[in-house]
């Protein structure tokens, strides 16, 4: 039994925030403090050959003004640094002349107010020479394609392949094959705190950037990397973050407001540093979701078995590597799905393009792998026949089953149990021919269809493929015969998610304090050790383990007396291994959370409008440290999903973006939105999860497009696909 | 006159005149670089992003009349410039005579939106989406205009000459707009279909009005108009004529439709191409004009 663990406690930062007291970097203002603009290239691909800045230089009010030849180390990259951190001549890096995409950043400009800032930027001079647009994935991949980096020998920077069993015999045993090409859609992240920061230097002349992300530990060691200077000698801290989805994980203002702090400091200035970007401006200055194009065929028998997988990814990576490779390390495991298929071929590439780089968001690679799996799963059930249930449940994974890369799962699979409790909360029924899908209630209007659909997914906790992982932890007992308060120091970052409050909880309960005794130090390097970032549905599970072993050693230092009781933890999770070169063999993941959910649509045959009616989002979360916060990932995931599957349409046309706006690329209204969303919260333990917990803020988001998808080809008869289902795609497939 | 220097709006001088004259005449001496402004919902926007860059912002909302609000049972509905779109809505002789006006300000962006944006700023912006222009159109509204030369009125009908181009000259301020009484019996839709549903533009709209006319062969007279399909809004005259010469069957309304459709100029662009917006004509233009029957003949 736990105490404080699994009650839907009142946030910590929740008062600060309904009544608008929590300061976002955007809120911060310091005395004398200076303002700073970054000139954006602009353009999707060029060389440039000369910036004049003078005239800039010479306005009144402008500090200074910031070019390639300022960075001392003028290279950034969270996986590879191969972007650099402003473009332009005269740098101490190979072709970081070369402008890769529209968000390239050209020249800093700091002045005594924003205003001045702008006009400065407008006058800074810049020759561009442009090169040839490469736009295309597919194209780009080719010999003949003009590449982004001369140094390299091909556009593509990733690959990985996947070997199991024999695809030939697997195919020669099938019965039926379904093959398809699917795409998946760029999607932005559309975070409410568009980014900002401020730069200044502390009182132990640290640079220190206070800043909105979602690792401050990688933050540091990126500025440190780029301006040549020791970890040390900058720090990071992060005030309320306004949302992240993974759009935080790679740098935006942090460089170069370190970078401003640093160059001014040298010429006497120690001014804070302020930037605060327009929605423009972060639309076309973080990275977006990768678009894919999938090519897959798959065989199975007439009893619903699985014979045969062969998928072909193909991943716009955009001008920077970001965290395409690890993103591409994902979807490469999940685009077969969560089912045990004997025989797999798999081959995915990550390919350079002068489009927005791809990068982080929320699911990491697994919906655009459900997306073409699930669909494969429906198509192979209609062709023999079959419930979509049925044929999932003849094929899901289980304890001991062994996945596409030839190792079983950790222990602790929950698929077909999280399967079984989605279905009959749904109203499928198992009857003498299996599972059986609810007949939907028509409406009476002639124009409307409506449908049920079905997915299931999986989605892995921490960080994968052999990437080092690990996590820390310090806790502090105050007091003298009782413990009067407990100090918890941990570095891992609120994006809004709720990890503070269940961080607090986790070491509530494992002190044995009530909630209101624990004070939490967070995401500052100053004070904290590093705890890996926000993503991958780690933090919970990570902070979690980390605070118990800190917590255990700080109650024992407090038996032996020790006043303060300290003890500092670091939590190393089991050893993961990356792709076998060849086979792809390997032991990607040490946890996962088992995700099912069924969408109820509404289809406008006159229109093609979609209203979706109910979603039942089945969720193996092992244990719910603060349910409510889960049940609003869980309906969090689902809208943004249901975003990304009907309504967001990023545009890209030669490498510019024809969305940058808000007006014009939309996200979900209140109108918009599913009507109904029904949380269904399971509790199997993962035997090496806090408290039983997994993480899962990613994966209700996994199974919702091929669910939605499915619901509409129940309605009407037609398969999409491609995403999202505006109202013109679908009418178009409806009346084909 | 006061200079605004926020960073992201271009530098300009407001203007806030006495009277209409001095509106008229400051206006008028500053052709090409002066603009009136009323709820600055589109203005700002277009200002932030260097597509209009006016010298001069003329603040008309305290001028005479264009505060005003009012029905008179005799001669119809005044709505003045500076009323938002909210105030109309509320406004219970508008929701029980005009409920047409009520619901196309309803489609309009957003509540927020509403307390600022105004009937006749949309009217003036002349886009040919504009949500309350063919709401306006149906109704038979008359702008009263105050110029150079006096005040004067300006027929809605021959209002719009492209996207937005209207007749206005410098030195014109729109003070109101006027309707007519209704015809008597009559009901209105307005059908908007956009990317989302609260607050887009719309892909295609359609306003359809009708009222017994016992002089028609239908003995109905419909008015339908058409937004985001052509450069002004657009009246589907050879579609309404059709409707007036015949019997009104299920046929005929389809026909009427398919007329509406044939009618239309639409564009490609981010919110739809071309052909789904003829396609979405046809669709929306049947489907107001039944319901709109039924309403009649319930």
């Amino acid at each position: 039994m736990t105490l404080t663990v699994g009650q839907s406690l009142i946030r910590v930062d929740a008062e600060a925030k309904v009544k608008g007291k929590a300061v976002y970097p955007g809120d911060i203002e310091m005395p004398d403090m200076a303002y700073m603009k970054i000139l954006f290239a602009n353009r999707p691909h060029a060389i440039i050959q000369r910036i004049d800045v003078s005239r800039a230089e010479q306005l009144p009010g402008v500090l200074a003004v910031f070019t390639a030849k300022d960075v001392p180390n003028n290279e950034y990259g969270l996986i590879s640094p191969d972007q650099p951190v402003l473009c332009g001549p005269g740098s101490n890096k190979a072709h970081a002349d070369h402008v890769r995409f529209i968000g390239d950043q050209v020249a800093l400009v700091v002045a005594e107010s924003e205003a001045i800032a702008v006009q400065a930027i407008s006058l800074i001079d810049v020759d561009y020479a442009d090169l040839p647009v490469v736009s295309d994935p597919r194209e780009a991949m080719k010999v003949q394609s003009p590449r982004l980096f001369p140094d390299r020998d091909s556009n593509v920077f990733g690959h990985y392949r996947i070997r199991k069993g024999s695809i030939e015999n697997g195919f020669k045993n099938a019965d039926v094959i379904v093959e398809g090409y699917y795409q998946t859609p760029v999607q932005e992240h559309a975070y409410l705190q568009p980014e900002a920061g401020v730069s200044y230097l502390d009182e132990e002349d640290r640079i220190t950037v206070v800043v909105a992300g979602q690792w401050v530990h990688e933050d540091q060691e990126q500025i440190a990397h780029a301006l040549g200077l020791p970890l040390e000698k900058i720090r990071v801290i992060y005030p309320a973050i306004g949302g992240a989805f993974g759009g935080r994980e790679d740098m935006s203002v942090q460089i170069v407001l370190a970078l401003a702090t640093y160059r001014l400091s040298q010429k006497g200035i120690r001014r804070p540093i302020k930037i605060v970007w327009s929605r423009e401006e972060s639309i076309i200055g973080h990275h977006k979701r990768h678009a894919y194009y999938i090519h897959t065929r798959w065989g199975a028998s007439r009893d619903g078995k699985i014979t045969a997988a062969e998928v072909e990814l193909i991943a716009d990576g955009g001008a920077y590597m970001y965290t395409s490779t690890k993103v591409l390390g994902n979807a490469t495991l999940m685009c077969t799905g969560p089912y045990e298929i004997p025989n797999v071929n798999v081959d995915s590439y990550a390919v350079y393009t002068n489009n927005i780089p791809g990068g982080a968001f929320r699911g990491f690679g697994g919906p655009q792998g459900a997306f073409a799996a699930e669909l494969q799963m429906d198509k192979l059930a209609e062709a023999l026949d079959m419930d979509p249930v049925e044929i999932r449940e003849r094929n899901i994974l289980r304890e001991g089953s062994l996945l596409s890369v030839g190792t079983p799962l950790p222990k602790g699979v929950s698929m077909d149990k999280v399967l079984e409790a989605c279905a009959l909360k749904a109203g499928w029924v198992r009857g003498a021919r299996g599972w059986q899908r609810p007949v939907v209630n028509q409406p009476e209007q002639a124009n409307k269809k409506r449908g049920i659909g079905f997915a299931c997914a999986f989605k892995n906790v921490g960080f994968s493929f052999g990437a080092p992982e690990n996590c820390w932890a310090t806790i502090e007992l105050r007091g003298k015969e009782e413990i009067d308060q407990a100090i918890l120091y941990h570095a891992g970052a609120e994006v809004g998610q709720g990890a503070h409050t269940a961080f607090i909880q986790m070491a509530a309960e494992a002190l044995g304090l009530p909630f209101e005794k624990i004070v939490l130090v967070a995401s500052d390097t100053a004070y904290t050790r590093n705890s890996g970032s926000v993503s991958a549905s780690r933090m919970t599970f990570m902070a979690g383990n980390s605070i118990r072993g800190a917590a255990a050693q700080a109650l024992e230092k407090w038996k032996n007396e020790e006043r303060p009781a300290v003890a500092t933890y670091q939590y190393l999770p089991p050893r993961t291994t990356p792709y076998d070169p060849e086979t792809g063999k390997s032991e990607p993941n040490f946890s996962y959370g088992y995700v099912a959910e069924a969408v109820e649509v509404e289809v406008d045959v006159e229109t093609g409008q979609l209203q979706v009616i109910n979603v039942i989002c089945a969720d193996d979360v092992g244990k719910a440290v603060n349910p409510q916060q889960v049940q609003g990932q869980i309906e969090g995931a689902v809208v943004q999903a249901a975003g990304y599957g009907i309504l967001e349409n990023f545009l890209q046309k030669d490498g510019l973006s024809l969305t940058k706006t808000l007006s014009t690329y939309l996200i979900p209204t209140v109108l918009d939105v599913p009507t109904r969303v029904e949380s269904v919260i399971l509790e199997y333990p993962d035997p090496i999860g806090p408290f039983g917990a997994r993480g899962m803020g990613e994966m209700p988001y996994l199974p919702f497009v091929p669910a939605l998808v499915s619901a509409v080809h129940n309605a009407s008869g037609c398969w999409f696909d491609q995403f999202p289902l505006i109202p013109e795609r679908v009418l178009e497939g409806l009346s084909s | 006159m006061v200079t605004d220097t926020h960073p992201t709006l271009p530098e300009f001088d407001y203007f806030r005149p006495e009277s209409l004259q001095e509106a008229s005449a400051f206006l008028a001496q500053h052709a090409g670089e002066a603009r009136p402004f009323l709820g600055g919902t589109d203005l700002f926007v277009r200002m932030r992003d260097g597509a209009l860059v006016p010298r001069y912002l003329v603040d008309v909302k305290h001028l005479e009349g264009t505060d005003e609000l009012r029905f008179d049972p005799q001669h119809g509905l005044t709505i003045g410039a500076a009323v938002c779109m909210n105030r109309v809505i509320a406004s219970p002789e508008v929701r029980r005579v005009y409920p047409l006006l009520a619901e196309a300000c309803r489609s309009v962006a957003s509540h927020q939106l509403r307390t600022r944006a105004t009937v006749v700023g949309n009217v003036c912006n002349a886009s040919p989406a504009g949500d309350t222009i063919g709401a306006c159109l149906a109704l038979d509204g008359v702008l009263n205009v105050h110029g150079t030369g006096g005040p004067r009125q300006e027929p809605l009908s021959a209002f719009f000459l492209g996207p937005g181009k209207t007749k206005l000259q410098p030195g014109d301020i729109v003070t109101s707009i006027h309707f007519p009484l209704p015809p008597l019996g009559c009901a209105g839709t307005y059908l908007k279909l956009g990317r989302n549903r609260l607050s887009d533009l719309s892909i295609v709209a359609v306003t359809v009005l009708a009222a017994p006319d016992p002089g028609l062969p239908s003995g109905c007279r419909f008015r339908i108009v058409l937004a985001s399909v052509a450069p002004v809004p657009l009246v589907a005259a050879q579609a309404e004529e059709y409707l007036a010469n015949r019997p009104v069957t299920s046929d005929s309304i389809a026909e009427a439709a398919r007329l509406a459709g044939a009618a239309c100029k639409p564009i490609d662009d981010i919110r739809g191409s071309a052909r789904y917006r003829k396609s979405m004509v046809k669709n929306l233009t049947e489907k107001a004009l039944t319901a709109v029957w039924n309403q009649l003949h319930p």
